[in-house]
């Protein structure tokens, strides 16, 4: 007996959606910084918090501000303008930190504002731009929300941390 | 009847003696210091701790070669910090040997400087 349409189709049917995988997304933290619109992969962020009193420490990178006390732990407080070379925060009132780690290593990171928590398609992902300045071997790329939207520059944290732990430790 | 009681816990502190550079309050131990004196001709400003604004006073420490003076600027005392409130020094901040951990006063990190490490 000759098949009917319905049961060509269900034959060619997949046996579960891979919608899901066709369109993977990442959770992304944002955040302003000076000009720059940041984002970082929100599993690597624990809590924000408003700036507390900052401790400077000798012998240290310019990068690292200091030190802050935060529920009886002390974290090294880092200034991505900073390390990226892209100029200085401010630390003031309005200032907030937000913890975040890879591995073992956790610190605390200087955010004029939060944006927010942002679910960006892995597809929407521009790789980082070529021929751009050093700060770009820590994207993991771009996202431009539309035509009118500024663009945020997702970071490479994990990687991030690592070098700069680097950097502050081999002095 | 005989009755055990536990002697009573004694909480385990260390004599911190803080002192001002500059804008910043550091902590050393206190056992370091031989005493504190007027900054003689011969007492040394360390540029890692920040910048003296006159640097008056001196912690005067015992050296393999005698005594040096370190220059700050005052004297807040010394405190008694129990253990429970000394930390490491972060991983990811500095592997300096000149800042041998903090402690918390309240929520706020003092940086503890180890004085030989000074020279």
């Amino acid at each position: 007996m000759e098949p009917t349409p319905l049961q060509r189709a269900l034959r060619s049917a997949p046996e579960r959606t891979h919608a899901g995988q066709a369109r993977p997304e990442q959770e992304f933290f944002c955040f302003r910084l000076g000009e720059l619109r940041l984002g970082i992969p929100s599993q690597s962020v624990l809590e924000v918090f408003r700036a507390g009193s900052l401790t400077p420490l000798p012998r240290t990178p310019a990068f690292v501000l200091g030190v802050t006390g935060h529920r009886g732990q002390v974290l090294p407080v880092l200034d991505l303008l900073r390390f990226l070379g892209k100029g200085e925060s401010k630390v003031g009132a309005r200032t907030r930190f937000f913890v975040g780690s890879s591995g073992s290593f956790v610190t605390a990171v200087v955010a004029d504002s939060v944006i927010g928590l942002r679910r960006i398609l892995t597809s929407d992902i521009l790789p980082p731009p070529l021929g751009g300045d050093a700060s770009a071997e820590h994207m993991l790329g771009v996202f431009q929300p539309g035509a009118r939207g500024e663009a945020l520059a997702l970071l490479d944290f994990g990687r991030l941390l690592q070098l700069a732990r680097k950097r502050a430790v081999v002095r | 009847m005989m009755v055990e009681v536990d002697p009573p816990e004694v909480e385990e502190r260390v004599q911190i003696l803080l002192v001002d550079v500059g804008s910043v309050t550091y902590g050393v131990d206190a056992s370091q210091v031989l005493r504190i004196d007027r900054a003689e001709a011969s007492a040394f400003a360390h540029p890692a701790l920040g910048h003296l604004r006159e640097g008056r006073r001196a912690l005067v420490f015992h050296t393999t070669s005698g005594e040096a003076q370190l220059k700050v600027d005052a004297i807040r005392g010394v405190v008694p910090v129990a253990f429970d409130r000394l930390r490491r020094m972060p991983a990811a901040a500095t592997r300096s040997p000149l800042a041998v951990g903090l402690y918390l006063s309240d929520d706020r990190p003092i940086v503890l400087i180890d004085l030989p490490q000074t020279l």
